[in-house]
This record gives C-alpha cells, sequence and structure tokens, in this order.
C-alpha cells in the first residue's frame, strides 16, 4: 500500500527525515513512534503533500505522490496532530468543503457527511463553530473529514490527543472496524498502550531515521509492553 | 491523468462567497458606504460646481473610477487576506492534501476573489443607480473589464498573502503602491487636465487603463487607446498569473 524509499527531508542544514524506507502492505495497522521531533510528522507530511521531499520516493499503491501528485492525493485521508481548520467554520462545513476540494458531488457529499456526522456522534455540534467545540469534539471533527473520501490509506497523527478516555475507546473501536473493513492505517500516538491495542506492524524513528521495525509481537517479545520495549531502544539510542 | 477538479474549484469559490457573506459588513457594506461618500461627495457635491467632462456629467464620468475603486478594493483583499488567514491557520494544508493542480488551486482562490469583487461591483453599481450616476453602454466589455481587473488584484493579492509575515506587511502594498496609483490614475480627473509631463507620465501608469477601460465601457468615453489598454490588462494578468503559478508549484511560504 505504501512505500518509501530513502526518503530525506531537509530544512535548510537541519535533516529531519534521513534516508528511511518503509513499506506498509495493504491492510496493515501500522504504528510509527519516535520522541517529539523525531522525523514523524515530517515522513506524514512528504506523504500527504503537505512537505516536499528533498529526495527519495514514496509511492501510495504503486502511485508516485509527487510525480502523479493529484492522484496520489485521492488515495490519502489525514487526520493531522494539529487542528488545520477555519476555525470559524462548523464541523459540518469542514467536511462538507473537503468532500467538494476532493470532487465529491454534492449529493454524494451530503451523504457521506451525514453518515459521518453520525458516525462520529457530531449531530448536536455539526453546526457549531470550530473554535466552540471541545478537544475531543475537534479531533472526531477531523476524523470526520479525514474519512469524506473514503481514503484506502488513512494516516492519524496523534488523533486521541485531548479525547477522554469514554470516547477514545469509542474511536479505537471504530478503527478496528474500519482496519478489519480493509482500509490500511498509519497511527502516531504519544499513548503506547493504544498502539499495542490497536497495531500490528510497527517503526520507531528517531532522529529522522527508523532504529527498529516489526510486528507488534516481535517488540513485545519477551513479556515486554510495547512502552517497555519503546524505551529500551530510544533510551538505548540516547546513551550512543 | 486525472481531469480538471471542477468540483474542487467551485468549492473553493462556494467557500469564499459564505465567509464575504460571514463578514458582510467589512466586506459588503463597509465598501458600498464609501462608495456611496464618494459618490455624493465628488459627484453632488463637487460635480455641480464642475463643468461636464468629455460631454457627460463630472458625476458620470467618475463613477466608472469609483466602481474601479471598489472592484480593486474588494479583489486584493479578499485574495490577500483568505490566503495570510490560511497560512497563519494553516487549514492552506487542506487544499495541499486534496487534488488541485497548482493550476486548480491558483484559479480556485482567484475565482474566489472575483466573485466577491462582482458582487461588491453589482452593489455600487445599485448605489450609482440611486444617484442617476450609472450608464452602460456596452455591457459585455463592462463585465470583461471588471473580471479582468478583479482578477488581476486577486492575483496580486495571493503574491502579498505568500510574502507577508504579519498583518501590518499585507496592507503596505495597498498602502504604497494600489492606493497612490489608483488614485494618480485619472479615476476623479481627467488626464487632459494634467500638465503636459504628469499626462505623459501617467500613461505608463496601469490603472489609468483600467480605469479607462472600464468608463469606455460605462459611458463610451476614453482618455487612452483602448487597445493599448486591453495589452497592458492581458500583459499584467499573463505576468502575475505566472509568477503566482510558479510560486505556487515552488510552495514558497505554503508548503514545508
Amino acid at each position: 500500500m505504501l512505500e518509501i524509499k530513502n526518503l530525506t527531508k531537509k530544512y535548510g542544514k537541519k535533516v529531519a527525515v534521513n534516508d528511511i524506507s518503509l513499506s506498509i502492505p495493504k491492510g496493515a495497522f501500522f504504528g510509527l513512534l519516535g520522541p517529539n521531533g523525531a522525523g514523524k510528522s515530517t515522513t506524514i507530511h512528504c506523504i500527504t503533500g503537505i512537505s516536499q521531499p528533498t529526495s527519495g520516493s514514496i509511492f501510495i499503491d504503486g502511485v508516485d505522490v509527487v510525480k502523479e501528485y493529484k492522484l496520489a492525493r485521492t488515495k490519502v485521508g489525514l487526520s493531522p496532530q494539529e487542528f488545520n481548520v477555519d476555525i470559524f467554520g462548523t464541523p459540518r462545513q469542514l467536511v462538507s468543503y473537503m468532500g467538494g476540494y476532493y470532487g465529491i458531488p454534492r449529493a454524494e457529499r451530503k451523504k457521506r457527511m451525514d453518515e459521518l456526522i453520525g458516525r462520529f456522534d457530531l449531530e448536536d455540534h455539526a453546526d457549531v463553530r470550530f473554535q466552540k467545540l471541545s478537544g475531543g469534539l475537534k479531533r472526531r471533527a477531523m476524523l470526520a473529514r479525514a474519512l469524506i473520501h473514503t481514503p484506502d490509506l488513512l494516516i492519524l497523527d496523534e488523533p486521541t490527543a485531548g479525547v477522554d478516555v469514554e470516547q477514545r475507546h469509542d474511536l479505537w473501536k471504530y478503527l478496528q472496524e474500519m482496519n478489519q473493513n480493509g482500509k490500511t492505517i498509519i497511527l502516531t500516538s504519544h499513548y503506547l498502550e493504544e498502539i499495542q491495542y490497536l497495531c500490528n506492524d510497527i517503526a520507531i524513528i528517531n532522529d529522522g531515521k527508523i532504529v527498529a521495525e516489526g510486528t507488534k509481537e516481535e517488540f513485545m517479545k519477551g513479556g515486554k509492553t510495547v512502552e517497555e520495549a519503546y524505551l529500551e531502544i530510544t533510551r538505548k539510542r540516547k546513551a550512543k | 491523468m486525472m481531469g480538471i477538479n471542477y468540483i474542487g474549484i467551485a468549492t473553493i469559490v462556494e467557500r469564499g462567497i459564505r465567509r464575504t457573506f460571514r463578514v458582510a459588513t467589512q466586506t459588503l457594506i463597509a465598501p458600498v458606504v464609501s462608495s456611496a461618500l464618494y459618490i455624493f461627495i465628488f459627484g453632488t457635491v463637487i460635480g455641480s460646481r464642475i463643468q461636464s467632462i468629455d460631454g457627460v456629467p463630472y458625476i458620470t464620468f467618475v463613477f466608472p473610477g469609483v466602481l474601479m475603486l471598489s472592484i480593486i478594493n474588494a479583489s486584493f483583499s479578499s485574495a490577500s487576506s483568505t490566503l495570510y488567514f490560511m497560512r497563519f491557520a494553516r487549514s492552506i494544508e487542506e487544499l495541499l492534501i486534496a487534488p488541485f493542480s497548482y493550476l486548480e488551486m491558483m484559479f480556485g482562490l482567484m475565482l474566489e476573489s472575483i466573485a466577491r469583487a462582482l458582487m461588491v461591483s453589482f452593489l455600487v453599481l445599485a448605489v450609482g443607480v440611486l444617484f442617476g450616476a450609472v450608464t452602460l453602454v456596452n455591457p459585455v466589455a463592462f463585465i470583461v473589464y471588471t473580471a479582468a481587473i478583479a482578477g488581476i488584484f486577486a492575483l496580486l493579492g495571493i503574491l502579498v498573502a505568500l510574502w507577508s509575515e504579519s498583518f501590518e506587511q499585507l496592507q503596505m502594498l495597498n498602502t504604497f503602491i494600489i492606493t497612490p496609483l489608483t488614485y494618480l490614475g485619472g479615476i476623479f480627473y481627467s488626464i487632459e487636465m494634467l500638465p503636459p509631463l504628469a499626462k505623459s507620465i501617467t500613461l505608463f501608469n496601469p490603472f489609468f487603463y483600467f480605469a479607462d477601460g472600464i468608463r469606455s465601457s460605462m459611458i463610451g468615453v476614453n482618455e487612452g487607446d483602448l487597445f493599448v489598454g486591453t495589452l497592458m490588462i492581458i500583459g499584467v494578468l499573463l505576468i502575475l498569473g505566472t509568477a503566482v503559478f510558479f510560486l505556487f508549484k515552488k510552495g514558497w511560504k505554503i508548503r514545508s
């Protein structure tokens, strides 16, 4: 589903992502972990078109995200870490406009929008300005927006930050359902129990490089939790 | 190969129109009030003491210029504030992750501003009708001039929004370039009233041709060469359009 080959992204002299390669198969629930500033969001930005890779290539379902960027964009949905929205817009408008940007005709867009607003329990808040919503509602609106064009690959950058426990569990259930229905999901989260609960495959990125990659079972070998394995790997790198 | 994202472009325009109505006091009512004041003061109060220009009453001569001023302000402020705010709030990422080509993105943002300029010009025309200042000898040419001038200032607004790093910078071009060139472009006077040197200099001011074009389509009177004016408008549109296209392609200030 996603092939990243020798991706490097530099901001001036700073190397944010350094020659990483990743292969994520169709239907995977993939956890991308790493400390703040490790290169997770930069990698995501390169996949989605928010950033331009300095070198290397990225293919989504065989489509080059730079050379065939229009087609590639239709295959990805992004729920970003930061709320990159018009704060004066309402969830209904955000989702509808995004559907329009993806070229979905109005009638179909309305149908999908109503489904998503219902699915994320946003009916009572669908016409409230984004700035007035709680953190959890904002996250749900972002997820609805990411799903309006039914992408094959869903990228969730810290989707449960600021979401209460109950809503987080509801969201997990929904993500699992989507994954079981064939959607490929990439998840970044600082809640490592979330990664352990949801993901099948995991990669850890640190200082712009992939420092560990494998199945969840490989990370949890010897009875460790994902969090323990993660700390072991990142602390070992720090000590070097 | 994907086709043109017409729905996407229409959605950018729809979003812009909704935003225009959301802040209608600032975007629609304020320009109508200032235009009404211009027409009242320059047209009725001062105009009643000025003899006709090129055989038309002063109010009729000055109205196309007032209208152009509204079109320029509406289009420029729409494009510059919309894109700058999108950069500021990072909602520009909504467009970057969607299937838009650079040209489609440019046209979407440009048409959004043209739409606002057309709404404002319609309202200002209505005020002009109330003051008896409106004649329209060539409606097709009028619409073409209006859309082209709005397009030029939309592109200029996009460039300024890309360049600006603060709200103060956003106003700089308007204050130091657009406003002086507009006022010196013969919107309130005939260039025949100017000394020979000032008249010659005015003929190099593109804003003079913008006003002259609109004036010719409204009252059938032009002071400059309409062919030169048309070439000037097309040339400026192409230069600014190319500049915006390449900056979007490069991702300057919008893509990290």
